[in-house]
């Protein structure tokens, strides 16, 4: 019975000092793999929001979106996934530090989180 | 309660009608506006509530004559996270990446430490806990933070990989109880606590992965081992006996 509280306290007190412990950031192509994940399960049940109705939300596009926001195409293709052929999520998925800047990139504000 | 938080059009002006700035959250294209002279505080469980002796009339009064901070928009989080919900349940994705940026790090921490040595795993879990959130993101009602929400479910995903791994043959160890390792101890005397921690970590390593689970669940989830033995399909006694059994291994690993 001793045993067990000594057991008991000794355990406890070895949980509070490891957990106290600062935590690492999580990887940033794993955050990029998440966003990946989420924006092609939203996608499969319905169209996403378009880039139109982004922009008028006020929500910043990066230079591909803006492309695709200005051509002339219907709000179908607008509201495509793009970032699936895009070389920024690649990099994003790949590397802890990818070379992308861009503003408006949602991989690059995963990057700088 | 008299918090709100409001769906604004796009277009809408940035400046109110006696000139102050429209507060917008992160860039979302929704408004949150706190009715005059209410300034809620947030409780430890993320609720809204308001302070025992507060009184509609002096509330700004005494916060500005004490020079104490005027709270920005009391409970922001609760508002803002409802905003960020609606937003992201709108398939903004936008939004999306603003959720994943905000929490992945807290989350990842979370399972992290509870699957620790498992980094393998790690990345797959807190996948888990994102999809498992957007599969149910509807049925959040902003009672809690979205924080603790999404907590809730990387404790559930955690549980569930404890639960498969405790229920595959426990490993069969041939070791010895001495006596003697549970003698009186005064760690936090002989140890600071960045050494216990890295020895913590060092010991759980070497371990079999079925007592480094069972021991993470009782002592760093804190969870009753009659909770255990229900999620696991096992008896309490059961529980108990692995648990004896893992405390006695890491003991002697410790004290080697």
């Amino acid at each position: 019975m001793t045993r067990d509280r000594s057991d008991e306290e000794f355990f406890r007190v070895v949980a509070d000092a490891s957990e106290s412990s600062e935590t690492l950031p999580a990887p940033s192509s794993l955050k990029a793999r998440i966003y990946s994940a989420l924006v092609n399960r939203q996608a499969e049940a319905a169209p996403l929001m378009s880039f139109t109705e982004l922009k008028a939300c006020g929500q910043r596009l990066c230079v591909f979106e803006e492309l695709v926001r200005i051509a002339p195409v219907g709000e179908t293709i607008k509201s495509l996934n793009v970032c699936r052929v895009c070389h920024a999520r690649v990099l994003a998925e790949r590397m802890e530090n990818p070379p992308i800047f861009w503003n408006g990139c949602p991989y690059v504000q995963l990057k700088n989180s | 309660m008299r918090l709100s938080a409001s769906l604004m059009p796009c277009d809408c002006p940035d400046t109110l009608a006696d000139g102050s700035l429209r507060p917008v959250v992160s860039g979302l294209p929704f408004a949150l506006s706190i009715e005059p002279n209410v300034f809620p505080t947030p409780s430890s469980k993320g609720e809204l509530s308001l302070p025992a002796d507060y009184t509609p009339e002096d509330c700004r009064v005494s916060s500005l004559r004490e020079s104490q901070p005027v709270p920005e928009l009391g409970n922001a989080s609760s508002a803002e996270d409802r905003a960020l919900v609606t937003a992201i349940l709108q398939k903004d994705r936008k939004a999306t990446a603003e959720f994943v940026a905000r929490y992945t790090d807290e989350i990842y921490g979370y399972v992290r430490c509870r699957l620790f040595p498992r980094y393998d795993v790690v990345n797959d879990v807190v996948q888990e806990v994102f999809l498992a959130a957007w599969e149910n993101l509807g049925q959040f009602r902003g009672e809690g933070s979205l924080r603790s929400w999404l907590l809730g479910i990387a404790r559930h995903k955690v549980e569930t990989y404890y639960r498969t791994q405790l229920r595959t043959p426990e490993p069969i160890e041939n070791y010895t109880e001495d006596p003697g390792i549970h003698s009186t101890f005064s760690i936090t005397d002989r140890l600071e606590q960045e050494q216990i921690r890295k020895k913590a970590w060092q010991v759980m390593s070497s371990l079999p992965e079925t007592y480094r689970l069972v021991l993470i669940w009782r002592y760093w989830d804190r969870t009753p081992t009659r909770d255990m033995a229900v999620k696991t399909g096992k008896t309490e006694k059961a529980i108990e006996r692995l648990l004896a059994r893992a405390r006695a291994v890491f003991r002697e690993r410790w004290d080697s």
